[in-house]
């Protein structure tokens, strides 16, 4: 509330008890004055404290809610406030003061008193009725004046005012011209109820009985005051205007409610439609406005049937959602699964079955298992759900007993349906992206496993120079590959490797890629035999792996003392021995692990030795590197990457590597990686500078050094 | 993304079975679905026609490894055929050969279920 409203506001409450006051100090010097004069000073000021009096509970009624039937119900209170105070003051009047009209001709100061209050009293109630008679006539109006409503306060006022020319009986008929107007303006006013179009059917058969019962008090009220009741001898005594006014507000009162009465009888009949279409209204926007808030598919397709059966006189409704080309139903609502199942059976599993793409009905009589029903449903609706222009589902609403849907049903579904393929293609594409997310996510997860599964950087050693590469897939690819050095009195005397290739992608193929490292880290440290560890590794692996799962593996030893590789192979491609020139594939039998948990895995692998010579390399690989496909889905090849190895024999391991992957990329560069790559090259060098230079093991000095020296064996 | 397709034909009672395009991990649910209809029907005689295979990768094998074992159960088999060298070098190297029987043509393999039901009998 601002300053300058609270301001008028205490402003009026002001002026109210100022005129209140002059009224009681005038009536107590002058109760019995009768000239003409008097009379208007006296009917002036009884006007003024009204009209403050009502200015000022005006202000409060503005604040509060209202609606109708609170309007109502409030006159109703009032109308009977005024009952009981009348019958209460016409039996207790007279006790108090005896006749009325002699004591007003010698008034003494408790009668003035008590006179007083009676006026203010009787003034309240009745400027209230007044001022809810008038809250009711704007209800569901525009608030600007009406010229009617604002004539006929003018022809109360000027019918009141009359009251004083009783004086002179000559001009009765002013008053009752006066009064007649205010009659026909009363009934003008009253005749359009717009409100009464907005309320719900519930409350109008509510109104019925409370307009008739507050017709007949306001009636009841008008008619039992009359010249020798006390109550109204009272009124008039004090101020006749007032008591005119009283009259014409009763009179008013009961008209309204006579005409509430029958506007709300006729618009009975039409309630129910009225109800429907405002509870279709106010559903749809409902949903609307819940299409932007849930998200999820069940809520959602709860939430649709839901509505579904609000909006119209459906007794049972569920959707049938597409499931791999089934129709399933979800979401039912008052049906039970197994009814709707079988309904929705009969619907979409019918031989002719095609899509329809537009709602129809259907009845349900030659439905030939409907026995079977729990309920006795009689027709449906089918309603399809869009996304895209492709039927996702089916949304489905039947009747119980006789009853059929009729057009009006068919199109507000129409409407529904098409709300609700927007709502569920919105979830739907927010669940894709959500999924897009979460796989992304889950990519880095597995990439930064494999990351840290993979050795951190290359061994050194003096007879052995190693480099590896690897580069990962978008999704993980699961290459693995690791080196193991065994220790014999502080030396290294063996070298063991392993590469791997896990089947599958994503984070599945990074956990067994973990799991293999794991198996593999332990076994290299108590098995020196390359097949035994294998088949080892494949025993260990029947528990874990799911069977569509497998693993190409190869593992190595190089025993640096007897400059010897011991090779096997479980399914992995072979490795391939560069050596003067030529370039050979080891390719030990072996199936991969996984495929086989019994003998025929162990019998089927080999192992192959290989006596190492000067500048032997030997290269472990994935097919990410044969199996690089350019832009016409060509393979890398074997070929190609054989004679890259070749024609760059005499370089480092390192430089080779780098030469390998700089070709496939340019191979591969219009076409993106689709599995991981490792590359591993190993140079044999039994010859170094050992004893010239008098190196520290594990440094790379041995590139430079000459055949001809032969180092000491370790 | 590579195309893959699948269709069945049944002769006799041995399912055959024709894989077209690119067998990856993304497309290795349509074979698997294959193989659990065919399941579902009791058909466990299937001859897998590898003639129109560009590719298969790990995933795709392991669709093989997923149902063997049940059909094997139950006196079946899959049996491959028709792979092109590329192909059948992808087998080679993993051991299938010594999993699964491998022919040439696809007569070869429905004449092989055909030798066995007669042995049977």
């Amino acid at each position: 509330m601002n300053l300058s409203f609270r301001l008028k506001h205490n402003i009026k409450l002001q002026l109210f008890l100022a005129s209140a006051g002059i009224l009681l100090l005038y009536k107590l010097f002058f109760f019995t004055e009768g000239s003409f004069f008097s009379r208007f000073f006296n009917e002036a000021i009884v006007f003024f404290t009204l009209l403050f009096m009502t200015s000022y509970a005006n202000d409060v009624f503005s604040e509060k809610k209202i609606t109708p039937l609170s309007l109502v119900m409030n006159l109703g209170i009032l109308s009977a406030v005024i009952f009981i105070a009348v019958l209460f003051s016409d039996t207790l009047l007279p006790l108090l003061f005896g006749k009325i009209t002699d004591t007003l001709k010698n008034p003494d100061l408790f009668f003035t008193f008590i006179s007083f209050l009676y006026v203010l009293f009787f003034g309240a109630v009745v400027s209230y009725s007044f001022l809810i008679l008038k809250e009711l006539y704007f209800l569901k109006r525009k608030k600007t004046g009406s010229i009617y409503f604002n004539t006929m306060i003018l022809f109360f006022l000027l019918a009141s005012a009359a009251t004083i020319l009783n004086l002179f009986p000559d001009l009765s008929y002013i008053r009752n011209t006066f009064f007649i107007i205010s009659i026909i303006l009363i009934i003008v006013n009253s005749i359009k109820i717009s409100w009464i179009a907005f309320i719900t059917k519930k409350e109008k058969l509510s109104l019925l009985p409370l307009s008739v019962f507050i017709c007949v008090l306001f009636f009841v009220n008008l008619f039992g005051s009359s010249e020798d009741n006390s109550h109204y001898q009272m009124l008039t005594g004090f101020s006749s205007a007032l008591a005119q006014f009283y009259s014409i507000i009763m009179l008013y009162g009961g008209i309204y409610f006579a005409v509430l009465f029958f506007t709300t009888l006729f618009h009975i009949p039409t309630a129910e439609a009225f109800d429907r279409k405002a509870q279709e209204v106010s559903s749809l926007q409902y949903f609307s406005r819940l299409i932007t808030r849930v998200l999820d598919f069940n809520e959602l397709t709860e939430t649709v049937t839901d509505i579904a059966l609000k909006v119209t006189t459906a007794d049972a409704a569920w959707i049938a959602w597409k499931y791999d080309d089934l129709l399933k139903p979800i979401a039912q609502k008052n049906i039970g699964f197994v009814d709707a199942e079988l309904i929705n059976n009969y619907l979409f599993k019918r031989k002719n079955f095609t899509e329809p793409s537009s709602s129809y009905t259907e009845s349900l009589l030659k439905f030939d298992k409907k026995e079977q029903l729990n309920e006795q449903y009689t027709s449906v609706i089918v309603e399809p759900i869009k996304t895209h222009n492709e039927v996702r589902g089916y949304l489905v609403l039947t009747k119980k007993d006789d009853f059929i849907f009729d057009e009006e049903d068919k199109s507000v579904i129409d409407t529904f349906s098409d709300y609700a393929s927007v709502a569920i293609e919105n979830a739907h594409l927010l669940e894709e992206s959500i999924e897009k997310e979460r796989l992304e996510k889950e990519l880095d997860v597995a990439r930064e496993i494999q990351r840290k599964i993979l050795p951190a950087k290359d061994p050194v050693y003096e007879k052995l120079s190693v480099s590896s590469v690897f580069i990962p897939a978008f999704e993980v690819g699961g290459d693995y590959y690791d080196f193991f050095e065994i220790d014999d009195n502080n030396e290294p005397s063996k070298f063991g490797f392993v590469i791997a290739d896990v089947s599958g992608k994503g984070i599945s193929a990074a956990f067994i890629m973990a799991e293999i490292k794991g198996i593999f880290e332990s076994l290299s440290k108590t098995i020196e035999r390359p097949k035994e560890i294998l088949i080892k590794a494949n025993q260990i692996l029947k528990r874990s792996l799911d069977r569509r799962n497998f693993v190409s593996a190869a593992y190595g030893i190089i025993d640096f003392k007897r400059e010897v590789v011991s090779i096997a192979r479980a399914g992995h491609c072979p490795l391939l021995l560069v050596r003067d020139g030529k370039i050979d594939n080891i390719k030990p039998a072996g199936i991969g692990l996984g495929l086989n948990y019994g003998n025929r895995f162990n019998l089927s692998l080999e192992e192959i030795e290989v006596n190492l010579k000067e500048n032997d390399m030997i290269v472990l690989y994935t097919d990410g590197i044969t199996e690089a496909k350019n832009i016409d889905m060509e393979d890398f090849g074997e070929t190609k990457f054989e004679q890259i190895l070749l024609e760059n024999s005499t370089k480092t391991p390192d430089e080779i590597s780098n030469e390998v992957i700089k070709e496939i990329s340019q191979f591969s560069k219009h076409n993106t990686q689709h599995d991981d790559i490792t590359l591993v090259i190993f140079k044999w060098k039994s010859q170094t500078e050992k004893d010239l230079k008098n190196l520290k093991t594990g440094e790379k000095e041995w590139q430079n050094s000459t055949p001809q020296l032969k180092t000491r064996v370790m | 993304m590579a195309e893959f397709n699948t269709s069945v034909k049944d002769q006799g009672d041995v399912s055959i079975v024709y894989l077209n395009g690119y067998l990856d991990a993304h497309t290795a649910s349509v074979l698997e679905n294959n193989f659990s209809e065919l399941i579902s029907k009791d058909k466990y005689k299937i001859v897998v026609n590898f003639k129109d295979l560009q590719y298969i990768s790990s995933a795709g094998l392991g669709v093989f490894m997923a149902f063997i074992e049940k059909i094997r159960e139950n006196n079946g088999d899959i049996k491959l055929t028709s792979m092109s060298d590329k192909v059948y070098n992808i087998f080679d190297l993993l051991g299938f050969p010594l999993l699964y029987e491998i022919y040439r043509s696809e007569e070869e393999a429905v004449k092989k279920f055909e030798e066995i039901k007669k042995l049977e009998k």
